[in-house]
């Protein structure tokens, strides 16, 4: 039994006087592709820059692979934990192919010239993104979704283990979202990367997460299987929207509808929990 | 990518080109064949006129071009780390208020060292370029970072502040104390004596081989400071070493050649346009084109003058402050 990737107890972290996170307790098991939503500023960016040795907690305790993230050293600790961050740069002035070659830095460091290996990685990321014949681009000449697969191609690149993904689908049209969250499930079924994303995608969530994370109020509200996290009650509590869960006809997951005001949605403000 | 093989050998031609035309030019014409054999160590036999212009090409034109080169060199590379560090492409030794305050360290040296102060200099310029740079970050950092627009004006307000205390220096300095002081401000390479190349070279060269070892990291500072530290980068340590040898190589050379302006602009933009933004290739290629560039400017400022000689610093200003306008309003509305 080996230890798992991402671990979370009793984690609490404060901006000001304001808890952020008020004793969060989390287990992320090695392969699993674990989604956490919860809404606006209930601290989903805050745990991932936890997790990646940003932010340092005020109680409690974040780890990855059983040691806190300062434990690392930084090289080591970003071959292990991979990031794509919620704004992919937009005037980044180098190539794709360059910006993606960045991931590998920690394994060549600053004075090793990039290896047949480091090639063959950075080929890698970019097939499995569908990046191959945009790699000479600018990446300011990229869309929206082009630069964010982009964003991805370079955190393959890095080979870490466990990524760290902060609402990485927000810009995107549906048929990205669909093809970003292919990509995902297809690191953590072949290479048996750990997956922890940050989403506000309901339905998306349910159809590829594995395993939900629901953060409301600085806590975990409820965690486990979608259709067990994904339902009209913990929706209500968390985001104060009414809506209704049924299940997808083509693939039996949850699926998740807002209700229309008029028709009974009894949204009010101060009803929802952050800030 | 086009022309990638043909680049360097092209700019190297280019900087060989401008010091020839360094050497050749001046109120002592020289022509190439007596250029070839003073370069050669030849001396006077069989060129006619040749013992004057080898004379004049090996201990004046020579050290003033490889000055010219060095500085040229530094200036660029320095703006190119600055740039970096800062992620902003209107980041410059001159208008962070950098050269102003290695200005101040290289004439409080020669205040108040005793004897010859020479040797000193240099390093009391670093100090002060430093703590003029870190002057300049302090007063333009808030909690959501740098911006733009802030770290320019504190550049200015900060340069504004030193240029008073060098203009206080000068005016009550005794006479003679700093001999040639108003000339140095303006950009001055007529001061380049062999032993003066001999004394900023391995400034520049320690300077200059410290950033290429740091490239690596200034591609990834280009991601940003939570990104980059993400990427496995000691942001901090990368930043400090960045910042430390950035102000290293712009105060040895305003403590030899004074405050020439706008190089550390304007050349690691072209350099750009011709090789892309990974360090690795930008910052011998802004050197080489700094270095070419900062001789030409001086080739200029020698025949332009319709009496005597130009302060360098004039025309590079001359080119460069239109250019920084230009870059202004084109960058200008984003963050």
């Amino acid at each position: 039994m080996s230890v798992d990737p991402l671990t979370a107890n009793n984690l609490t972290f404060r901006y000001g006087d304001r808890d952020v996170l008020a004793g969060v307790d989390l287990r992320v098991g090695e392969g699993e592709v674990a989604v956490l939503l919860g809404p606006n500023g209930a601290g989903k960016s805050t745990l991932l820059k936890i997790f990646s040795g940003l932010l340092h907690p005020h109680a409690g305790e974040a780890n990855v692979l059983g040691l806190a993230p300062s434990a690392y050293g930084r090289r080591e600790m970003a071959r292990i934990l991979s990031v794509v961050g919620q704004d992919p740069p937009l005037d980044f002035p180098m190539s794709v192919e360059e910006y993606v070659m960045l991931g590998r830095f920690p394994h060549h460091g600053f004075f090793g010239q990039a290896t047949a290996g480091d090639r063959q990685e950075v080929d890698r990321a970019l097939s499995m993104t569908s990046l191959h014949e945009l790699r000479a681009r600018g990446l300011g000449e990229l869309s929206a979704g082009e630069r964010q697969r982009a964003a991805v191609a370079r955190a393959i690149a890095q080979g870490a283990r466990v990524m760290l993904l902060d609402e990485p689908t927000a810009f995107l049209d549906i048929y990205h979202r669909v093809a970003f969250f292919e990509i995902v499930t297809r690191l953590a079924g072949t290479f048996g990367v750990t997956a922890l994303i940050a989403s506000h995608d309901l339905s998306l969530c349910a159809e590829y997460g594995e395993r939900i994370v629901l953060v409301a109020g600085g806590k975990v509200q409820a965690a486990g299987r979608p259709e067990e996290v994904i339902t009209e009650e913990h929706i209500l509590a968390a985001f104060g929207v009414r809506v209704v869960c049924d299940r997808n006809p083509a693939t039996g997951t949850v699926r998740v509808t807002p209700v229309r005001r008029e028709a009974g949605n009894t949204i009010r403000p101060g009803e929802r929990e952050d800030r | 990518m086009r022309g990638r093989v043909l680049v360097f050998p092209l700019l190297a031609a280019a900087f060989a080109g401008a010091v020839a035309l360094s050497l050749s030019v001046g109120p002592v014409p020289v022509s190439f064949a007596q250029l070839f054999r003073a370069l050669a160590g030849g001396g006077a036999d069989g060129v006619p006129g040749g013992e004057t212009a080898a004379k004049v090409v090996l201990t004046l034109r020579l050290p003033r071009a490889l000055l010219g080169g060095l500085v040229g060199g530094a200036l660029s590379s320095s703006g190119v780390a600055f740039q970096a560090l800062l992620r902003n492409p209107l980041a410059d030794p001159y208008i962070l208020g950098v050269s102003g305050g290695a200005a101040v360290g290289a004439m409080t040296a020669s205040l108040l060292l005793p004897g010859d102060p020479f040797l000193p200099l240099p390093l009391c310029a670093f100090l002060g370029a430093a703590l003029a740079a870190s002057a300049v970050f302090l007063l333009a950092r808030r909690r959501s970072g740098i911006s733009r627009e802030r770290l320019i004006l504190m550049g200015v307000i900060v340069g504004a502040f030193l240029n008073a205390l060098i203009m206080m220096m000068v005016a009550l300095a005794p006479p003679g104390r700093i001999p040639g002081a108003v000339y140095w401000l303006m950009g001055d390479l007529s001061l380049g004596t062999p032993g003066r190349v001999g004394l900023l070279a391995p400034y520049v060269a320690v300077g200059a081989a410290l950033l290429v070892l740091l490239s690596r990291g200034m591609d990834l500072l280009l991601l940003g400071d939570e990104a980059a530290f993400q990427s496995g980068l000691p942001v901090e340590r990368v930043k400090t070493a960045v910042y430390l040898t950035a102000s290293l190589l712009a105060g040895s050379v305003v403590a030899v050649s004074g405050l020439i302006g706008f190089v550390g602009l304007i050349v690691p933009h072209g350099a750009r346009s011709i090789v892309g933004s990974g360090h690795r290739r930008l910052l011998p290629a802004a050197f080489l084109l700094g270095a070419t560039f900062l001789i030409g400017a001086d080739v200029l400022a020698r025949i332009a003058g319709p009496s005597g000689e130009l302060p360098v610093g004039a025309v590079t200003a001359l080119s460069g402050a239109p250019f920084f306008l230009y870059l202004l309003r084109r960058n200008g509305g984003k963050p």
